[in-house]
């Protein structure tokens, strides 16, 4: 089998001795090969650039001088940027949506139960749906996915950490937003618990 | 904080010499440029073939360097890092326009050729057969020329070519293997 261009590059650079590949030994081609391999490296090796002009440097490093300074300090890279939106827009964006979902889930917990009619004997009622340790019937979550604005922020916000949020200082002090970001694992789930018997009471 | 070093630039090593730039320390990254500009330059005219667009990518290098100097973490000499960015700017920015359209200049137009070494002819011939084989580099697909350039002049090992380009040290090898295959043939077929 002939030498693979790996091996031919290796042995043309001198990183493998050409005893490694007794394949040489027999075969014509290959050898033609690497003879023409390093032909050619040695004679790009030989060629230089043209020398320009000595002023020509002082010349580049003016320019160079002149465009960077307009740019003032090293600029943030856009990984930089990008970096920087996840840690501030991100927690932003939770906190919005926080914000959003208590300003469906609370007022509907306050308000005296609406007098709806009774459901028809026979209608069979979907049970709740559990979302992480809360409760919330699956007539508010079509509500709000049924709401365009809402689903945008919650693409948005897939995946965002509170506790991020929270970090970032975004939901002050007082706030809901902040009660709910500091909440402990228990408190969350009597939270849920209470959603939970607040939605049953007014029907939902 | 570590405190600033106030020593003279010049006997600053690279991530130093970096800091200082960072700290906006008058010079700094002018010195970076003077060290560098020639390499730099010689990598771009390589891949284009022409000083004029050489010069413009030598410029374009070093002020993305500059942009991208914190990114600059010291484990890779500076010379290596300057490569990488000109590598990616050649490619990004050489057309095909560009190089078939100026890689021919004009003998004449080429400054300082040495011609006390050697007779004026053999120094001319020397020269015409030099401006055939840049001729021809200048001509390879983009990412053989890169790896050649990069391999030949600039003595880059395969593992740092494979992370300047994004490849493979395979990919690498076998770029470098075709590219001087393929000069074989430019050089046999062409007359400049």
């Amino acid at each position: 089998m002939h030498l693979n261009t790996e091996e031919l590059i290796d042995i043309a650079e001198g990183a493998r001795p050409e005893s490694a590949a007794p394949h040489l030994a027999a075969c014509e081609p290959c050898r033609a090969q690497l003879a023409d391999l390093r032909a050619m490296m040695s004679a790009a090796k030989d060629v230089s650039v043209p020398e320009p002009s000595p002023l020509f440097w002082d010349h580049l490093s003016s320019r160079v001088r002149e465009a960077v300074a307009t740019e003032a300090v090293p600029r943030r890279s856009w990984l930089d940027v990008a970096r920087w939106s996840r840690g501030v827009l991100d927690p932003m964006l939770a906190v919005a949506a926080v914000g959003l979902l208590l300003a469906v889930i609370i007022p509907g917990m306050r308000a005296p139960a609406p007098a709806f009619p009774p459901a028809p004997v026979g209608v069979a009622i979907p049970p709740p749906t559990v979302v992480a340790d809360a409760v919330v019937a699956p007539e508010l979550l079509k509500d709000v996915t049924d709401d365009a604005s809402l689903t945008l922020v919650a693409s948005l916000t897939d995946g965002v950490d509170l506790d991020i949020a929270r970090e970032a200082g975004l939901a002050p002090r007082g706030s809901a937003e902040h009660a709910v970001t500091h909440m402990s694992d228990v408190e969350l789930r009597e939270l849920g618990r209470l959603l939970k018997e607040e939605l049953a009471r007014s029907g939902a | 904080m570590p405190a600033a070093d106030t020593r003279p630039l010049d006997v600053l090593d690279e991530p130093r010499l970096v800091e200082a730039c960072l700290a906006q320390r008058a010079g700094a990254f002018d010195l970076i440029v003077e060290r560098h500009r020639r390499a730099v330059y010689q990598l771009c005219y390589r891949f284009v073939g022409n000083h004029e667009d050489a010069s413009d990518l030598s410029q374009d290098v070093f002020l993305r360097a500059y942009r991208g100097l914190r990114s600059f973490r010291g484990q890779s000499t500076l010379a290596t890092w300057l490569y990488r960015i000109g590598v990616n700017v050649c490619l990004n920015r050489v057309s095909a326009k560009t190089t078939l359209g100026k890689l021919t200049e004009p003998i004449e137009e080429k400054q300082f050729v040495d011609l006390r070494a050697e007779s004026p002819s053999e120094a001319l011939l020397k020269e015409e057969r030099a401006a055939r084989v840049r001729a021809a580099v200048a001509r390879l697909p983009r990412k053989q020329r890169a790896t050649l350039i990069l391999r030949t002049y600039h003595e880059m090992s395969h593992q740092e070519i494979a992370d300047a380009l994004g490849s493979s040290v395979g990919a690498v090898k076998a770029n470098f293997f075709h590219a001087l295959g393929n000069l074989k043939k430019l050089l046999g077929t062409d007359e400049i």
